[in-house]
């Protein structure tokens, strides 16, 4: 369609936030501006010379547009724009910063699962899944994605409070010379040392160690 | 070293990326991604690389911004000490250039000397971050 008189104000704070490679554009609607505003949006790779349109993100009215296929090889890096429309008039496209899947996403915190005998804890991690297309789709762990991942781990005795750190880079940790009879709590969290990245703390998971049973 | 350098880098990323404004064109991964290198070739690209940046690209990216001035030369010494270390294993023979490695080198050098220097020197530094996301994958 030919160009509109593009005199609209623009779309604000166009930015990709991006949780375990899930890749999703967000922005504001035009300062100003009230209901009917309509958008569309296109996406580049950087260094290859064409901007491609996203024909599900063609006149919507929300203000976000899921870019996460279009955006999936973690090797590439990209650029988005939107354009605004109401009544006929148009904004210009305001575009993202450079989107670097690999370093500008945020990861979510391991799974933990904890269990216990009397004088010990063992805790499994499991770090995220890379986002797929379709839940058949293959399963790409962060792990396979960041070699360097390692995991934090926080171990709490609920009875002294005291608490133990410990980092660890394969998955599983035992924790000895506990005392029976007494709850723990583990907390666990991602830590990518190049490129810079890490989880929040996963929420807590409490277990008791068993009671000793010659007391 | 390069942890040093990613996080050099990562302070100034969006300032230096924001004055190329050529979206079209990659010194580093036009047309063909350093991903798509043979492994067996990393060494000899990373240090042909590292000898470009340290003799093409840093000499020419001043800024009005003394800050990232400041960041731009404490990532060019760091790549000085890496390029020591790789020239040792260049010498050991430990870091052989085949022929694959030398077309991509050949071809990183023409996007370069296609665009005025500063504009190619500002879009080599902004992107680093390909060059060490390359280095960093495994294998």
């Amino acid at each position: 369609s030919g160009e509109l008189h593009c005199s609209l104000p623009n779309p604000r704070n166009v930015h990709f936030e991006s949780l375990n490679m899930k890749n999703v554009l967000h922005w504001s609607a035009p300062e100003g501006i009230g209901d009917g505003v309509l958008y569309r949006v296109k996406y580049s790779v950087y260094g290859v010379g064409k901007w491609i349109r996203k024909p599900e993100c063609r006149n919507i009215n929300r203000t976000w547009c899921d870019l996460s296929s279009e955006t999936s090889d973690y090797e590439e890096q990209y650029y988005a724009s939107v354009k605004a429309f109401l009544n006929g008039m148009c904004s210009d496209w305001m575009e993202t910063t450079r989107f670097n899947p690999l370093t500008d996403t945020k990861i979510d915190p391991p799974m933990v699962s904890v269990s216990s005998t009397e004088k010990s804890i063992s805790i499994i991690l499991t770090a995220p899944e890379k986002w797929k297309r379709s839940p058949e789709g293959e399963s790409i762990s962060l792990l396979q994605v960041y070699p360097g991942l390692q995991y934090n781990v926080s171990v709490l005795n609920k009875k002294t409070r005291k608490r133990w750190f410990f980092s660890i880079s394969n998955n599983t940790l035992v924790v000895p010379w506990l005392e029976p009879g007494t709850a723990y709590c583990v907390s666990a969290q991602i830590y990518v040392t190049t490129p810079l990245l890490h989880s929040g703390f996963s929420k807590e998971y409490c277990i008791a160690t068993l009671k000793d049973k010659t007391a | 070293s390069v942890t040093e350098i990613r996080s050099g880098f990562a302070a100034i990323r969006g300032n230096i990326q924001s004055r190329d404004p050529i979206r079209t064109l990659s010194i580093l991964s036009y047309p063909h991604s350093l991903h798509k290198v043979k492994s067996s070739d990393r060494c000899c690209i990373t240090h042909h690389l590292f000898n470009f940046y340290v003799d093409k690209v840093f000499k020419h990216c001043k800024t009005e911004d003394s800050y990232v001035n400041r960041k731009i030369s404490s990532i060019a010494n760091s790549f000085l000490s890496v390029k020591r270390k790789l020239g040792q294993c260049h010498e050991q023979n430990k870091c052989m250039c085949g022929q694959e490695s030398a077309e991509k080198f050949k071809q990183v050098l023409a996007n370069y000397e296609g665009l005025n220097v500063t504009s190619a020197a500002m879009k080599s530094l902004g992107e680093l971050d390909i060059l060490l996301d390359w280095m960093e994958k495994s294998p």
